[in-house]
């Protein structure tokens, strides 16, 4: 039953995490199917996966879509676990949202225990300009601070979608390289490299 | 055949049984029926799948366990493969949880088998632990089997590993409630392992009943044996196997019934949600039987637009037969429009059913069969036709009944209306009341309100109008107008009324009128409707007509009445205007005026939209003159009939010589009622009646007939010029005619009397007579006297007519005189002066009534006397004139008067 694939193309898990009704299953479904879902059914943990070419490479890309809802924050970290890369979404007309980016990146921290975790901080809703609630600089001053790029998306427009996907998994796979030249072991053996490393730090 | 179908995405990923998963993906299925299979972790859930678009499909999870790929099955694209895994879970539900699945908290008791219910291993099984697993959600990020490959949760099995279980379990259980359930464990081996002799001890009662059973067991196997051979489990399978098929052939026989039950009650509802159109062909047949189109042309749209584009058989089936009955019903309707009689009303209503349905079924191939050009117009045509043949029945009855009642009897009630009026009557009851019918039809038809989808023919429809009031007007024509020349009209219409006898002809005279008065109301209908002018100049044409006919009908019975005037002759002479005319003139003026009123109510008085009659130069004014003209020379007849006395009068008393009948008496008459004035009434001789009808026509001459004239022209005719002086002329002749006769019967006896007189006693002129003092010879005094009576006759009645007579009377007793004086040959020497007297009184005495002829006898007759009288002789006559002069005074100063 098990789908683990051992041989064939990478597979990079990218996992979506912000508030609730920021739109990240929007962003998601634009990416995967090019469309756009106009009404809003709160999402619990939704899995998507398909092969892209990236860099000319084909590679699988796997999405966690996980539940904004406080109601779910329990149950996070063992999703955040198995992930490799993050967009952090936001939206720009939700103040709040943007706040709440932080509770996130910390759980993140705190969960991969990874300071150079793959990590993008999205500003979604970028189509709705006029009603933007956060200030352009004050994203990026965040960025910054994290040493993260920012972009600034519309899963209605399909701005900048493909790219936030596309950054991400570049970055997942640099850092995959970057591994497994360190450490020729094993992925458990590498967390725990990690682990230490970050123990050490 | 497409590419196989793809799930690359699952909304939620994890979730109970029961979950509503959106499944994405490609190709998942052109269309919902290609969509033939889905599973989700292994179980079927094509039953939930709802197909939404080749990418996605929205199903609910079934009741597997575990982690597990998502299999979309298409008809295009075969079995697919998944990118994704669902993970199933169960969730456990106790009091403390919500749920939306009831829970039957009791122990669950299995009835059918009567046992005490056994523990459910597995799932109800106590947590080893001591612990509680209620509220730990299970959510594990990761398949615990990608952990533990080869490893187990369940405590039963031999690759049990306590990691999983801890993990699977008591995820959410602190470390310190674990260790607790550690030491609970561990309390529990330990009971266990001390306790295992105990337990037998306490208790051995059930052991040795497990013994028993197990014994028991072990025969009753034993037994089977020998019955059944080494291989029981054969027959065991057998009868299994032969349940299972009975059970199959039972429950197959009852799942086909209750297919068949299905199909039917299925059948039996379409039928009774479709009840109206499978009734529909019936009840469609019913209503147009019963009239109500209405309903059968709403029924019939519903019918279309409900199942117009159906494709179902039954229904097409339906709708054909359906389609078959209003093609009948239209041609019924189209019978029905074009029969007549009925009302605008009623067609109006099946014009309207008709053309729409033709509506509805045009354009289909059905529609196509049966295709009426117009309805409307058909309507219309009828209606016509039906006007034409009605107009054309009625009459055949009329001249029919007409000529049986003339031949059957000739004594009818005379104030029956002969059958000539109730045609009439008849006939403009059906133009007033068909002729607005088949206009008001032909406006509905232009104003759109009937027309089809067809252009009108304004034209055909003006025709047909014409047509019809022209019909009317030629039978109108035939039946009224019996004087005028009908020969062409019977010869266009090729119709014509039965040549009645004279009688009848006359009995319906009268009626005129009324027939005149039919069709005005006729008329006056058809003008409130609004047709050409055209049309009804036609009728006004007929109605003028009549109109004149009833005029001269109207004058010829005056001049009938007037011919009866004379019965009516009282011989009273009151007219101041001119004495000696009598009533006659004055009952004439009465019956004129009656007639005139008469024609003025009847016919003259012109109506709505008709000519006047009395247009100059007009066929009204001829008429006019010729019927005036007819009536006073009718008049003129009537006196000229009481002038001449008649075989019934009294034998005429001539004026024969007294001298003669009665020699020696001289009959007084000279005074017998003369100087009266007044005449005596009836009493009154035809003499006198003559003198009064002399006096008569004297009086229509001079004033009367000018008189009638002004009471024309009172009654708003133009002055009849031509009439009166043909009349005048006429009644002047009449007059000298009666003048000469008058003047012929009183001079004849007149002068006839002189010569006997004269030569009365053997009287000669040559002998010499007595003269003495002198006197008239007595014939000079008849003479004399005779036309003092005369005169005393003739001023009793009219003194204006004594001129005119007395002078050709004198003229005729001086042409006389003459005539006798010439033939005597030779007079005495008294005989000569004898002769001059009187010829010399005469002449004096009549000198004011001798015109130049009768002075010029006179003087003949003197001259007459030969041998010429001498001095002495005249002077002896002069004396003698003087005398007799004297003597006559009072006769002679009669006609002495110059204007009496």
């Amino acid at each position: 039953m098990s789908k683990k694939p051992t041989a064939g193309p990478a597979l990079h898990k990218v996992i979506m995490v912000g508030s609730g009704g920021v739109g990240k299953s929007a962003l998601t479904l634009q990416f995967m199917y090019d469309e756009f879902v106009e009404d809003y059914e709160p999402t619990k943990a939704d899995s998507y996966r398909k092969k892209v070419v990236l860099d000319g490479e084909e590679v699988q890309i796997d999405i966690l879509d996980t539940a904004g809802q406080e109601d779910y924050a329990a149950i996070r970290d063992n999703y955040f676990r198995s992930g490799e890369g993050f967009l952090c979404v936001f939206s720009i007309t939700d103040d709040e949202s943007f706040q709440a980016t932080q509770e996130f990146r910390e759980q993140i921290l705190r969960v991969k225990n990874d300071e150079s975790i793959p990590f993008l901080l999205v500003g979604n809703k970028c189509d709705l300009n006029d009603k933007r609630k956060v200030p352009l600089n004050e994203c990026q001053v965040r960025a910054q601070q994290w040493s993260v790029p920012y972009v600034e998306t519309s899963a209605k427009t399909r701005e900048n979608v493909d790219k936030v996907f596309f950054d991400l998994m570049r970055e997942i796979r640099s850092r995959k390289t970057e591994d497994s030249k360190a450490t020729s072991g094993r992925a458990k053996d590498r967390c725990k490299k990690r682990r230490l490393k970050c123990t050490l730090l | 055949m497409a590419p196989q179908p793809v799930v690359t995405g699952l909304s939620p990923k994890e979730g109970p049984p029961g979950t509503r998963v959106i499944i994405r993906g490609e190709f998942l299925g052109c269309r919902a029926q290609d969509l033939i299979g889905l599973k989700i972790c292994g179980s079927d859930c094509l039953l939930s799948a709802e197909w939404k678009s080749p990418n996605k499909i929205i199903a609910r999870t079934g009741p597997a366990k575990g982690k597990g790929d998502i299999i979309v099955t298409t008809i295009s694209g075969g079995v697919g493969t998944s990118t994704v895994q669902f993970r199933a879970y169960h969730e456990t539900i106790g009091p403390l949880k919500e749920s939306a699945v009831w829970i039957e908290e009791s122990p669950s008791q299995n009835f059918a088998w009567g046992r005490r219910t056994l523990t459910q291993s597995g799932l109800t099984q106590e947590d080893p632990l001591g612990l509680s697993i209620e509220g730990n959600e299970q959510k594990i990020p990761e398949d615990l089997r990608d952990l533990f490959p080869d490893a187990c949760g369940d405590l039963s099995q031999e690759n049990f590993s306590p990691a999983w279980f801890l993990l699977e379990n008591h995820l959410a259980t602190s470390f310190e409630d674990l260790k607790a359930g550690l030491s609970y464990l561990k309390r529990k081996v330990e009971s266990q392992k001390e306790g295992q002799l105990s337990f037998l001890k306490s208790n051995a009662g059930s052991v040795i009943d497990q013994l028993d059973t197990l014994m028991n067991i072990r025969d009753k196997f034993q037994e089977d044996v020998k019955l059944y051979g080494k291989e029981p489990f054969q027959v065991l399978e057998q009868s299994i196997e032969n349940s299972i098929s009975e059970s199959q052939k039972i429950f197959n026989d009852v799942l086909v019934r209750k297919e068949k039950a299905d199909s039917t009650r299925s059948v039996l509802f379409a039928l009774s949600r479709h009840k109206f159109l499978f009734c529909l062909p019936n009840s469609v047949d019913r209503r147009a039987k019963a009239g109500e189109y209405d309903i059968v042309v709403n029924d019939y749209s519903r019918a279309k637009n409900l199942f117009g584009k159906t494709e179902l058989a039954i229904f097409r089936q339906v709708l054909e037969e359906v389609d078959q009955r209003i093609l009948l019903i239209r041609r019924q309707l189209h019978e029905k429009v074009v029969k007549m009689p009925q009302s605008v009303e009623q067609q109006k209503k099946l014009i309207k059913a008709l053309t729409s349905l033709e509506m509805q079924q045009s354009g289909t191939a059905i529609g196509d069969r049966l295709r009426n050009t117009d309805p409307a117009w058909d309507a219309i045509e009828a209606r016509a036709k039906y006007l034409e043949s009605t107009f054309r029945q009625t009459f055949d009855q009329y001249a029919t009944k007409d000529a049986a009642t003339q031949e059957k009897a000739k004594s009818r009630d005379p104030n029956q209306p002969p059958n000539r009026v109730n045609f009439c009557e008849e006939l403009c009851d059906i133009a007033a009341s068909q002729l607005p019918d088949l206009w008001r039809l032909g406006q509905l038809y232009f104003t759109g309100e009937l027309r089809g989808p067809h252009d009108p023919k304004p034209g055909d429809f003006k025709r047909m109008v014409l047509t019809a009031i022209e019909k009317f007007c030629i039978y109108l024509r035939l039946t009224i107008l019996i004087a005028a020349d009908q020969r062409a009209l019977r010869q266009s219409s090729g119709l014509s009324w039965p040549i009645g006898s004279s009688s009848a002809t006359h009995h319906f005279l009268p009626w005129i009128p009324q027939c005149l008065r039919y069709t005005r109301i006729a008329y006056a209908t058809l003008i409130g409707l609004d047709l050409p002018s055209d049309a009804l100049d036609i009728i006004q044409k007929l109605i003028d007509e009549v109109r004149l006919f009833c005029f001269s009908i109207i004058f010829k019975r005056a001049t009938d009445r007037c011919k009866k005037l004379g019965a009516q002759e009282t011989w009273e002479t009151t007219v101041e205007d001119y004495p000696g005319a009598t009533q006659l003139p004055a009952a004439l003026e009465a019956l004129l005026v009656e007639t005139l009123e008469e024609v003025q109510t009847v016919c003259m008085q012109p109506e709505v939209r008709e000519g006047n009659l009395l247009e100059p130069h007009s066929d009204g004014q001829r008429e006019v003159t010729q019927r005036l003209q007819e009536l006073l020379s009718t008049f003129s007849g009537v006196i000229a009939e009481l002038a001449y006395p008649s075989h019934d009068d009294e034998t005429p008393t001539h004026n024969v010589s007294q001298l003669l009948g009665f020699p020696n008496a001289q009959q007084p008459e000279s005074v017998s009622g003369g100087g009266g004035g007044s005449g005596g009434g009836a009493a009154l001789n035809w003499e006198q009646r003559m003198l009064c009808c002399l006096a008569n026509y004297a009086y229509c001459n001079k004033s009367f007939f000018a008189h009638i004239g002004d009471i024309f022209v009172r009654h708003g005719y133009p002055l009849p010029t031509l009439a009166i002086e043909t009349a005048r002329y006429n009644a002047n002749q009449l007059f000298t005619n009666l003048l000469e006769e008058y003047v012929e019967h009183k001079g004849d006896p007149l002068v006839g009397t002189i010569e006997p007189s004269m030569y009365l006693g053997r009287f000669q002129w040559d002998h010499e007579m007595e003269i003495g003092l002198g006197q008239l010879r007595p014939y000079a005094h008849e003479c004399l006297d005779n036309l003092v009576g005369v005169y005393s006759e003739i001023y009793s009645i009219s003194p204006a007519l004594l001129r005119p007579i007395l002078e050709s009377i004198v003229q005729t007793i001086s042409e006389e005189l003459a005539r006798l004086m010439s033939c005597v040959q030779h007079f005495s020497y008294t005989g000569a002066i004898q002769a001059h007297v009187d010829i010399r009184l005469l002449r004096d005495g009549l000198e004011n009534y001798a015109n130049e002829t009768a002075k010029n006898y006179f003087m003949e007759a003197l001259e007459a006397i030969s041998p010429p009288l001498n001095g002495e002789q005249k002077r002896k006559a002069d004396e003698i004139l003087e005398r007799v002069k004297r003597n006559m005074r009072l006769q002679l100063l009669c006609f002495a008067v110059k204007e009496p």
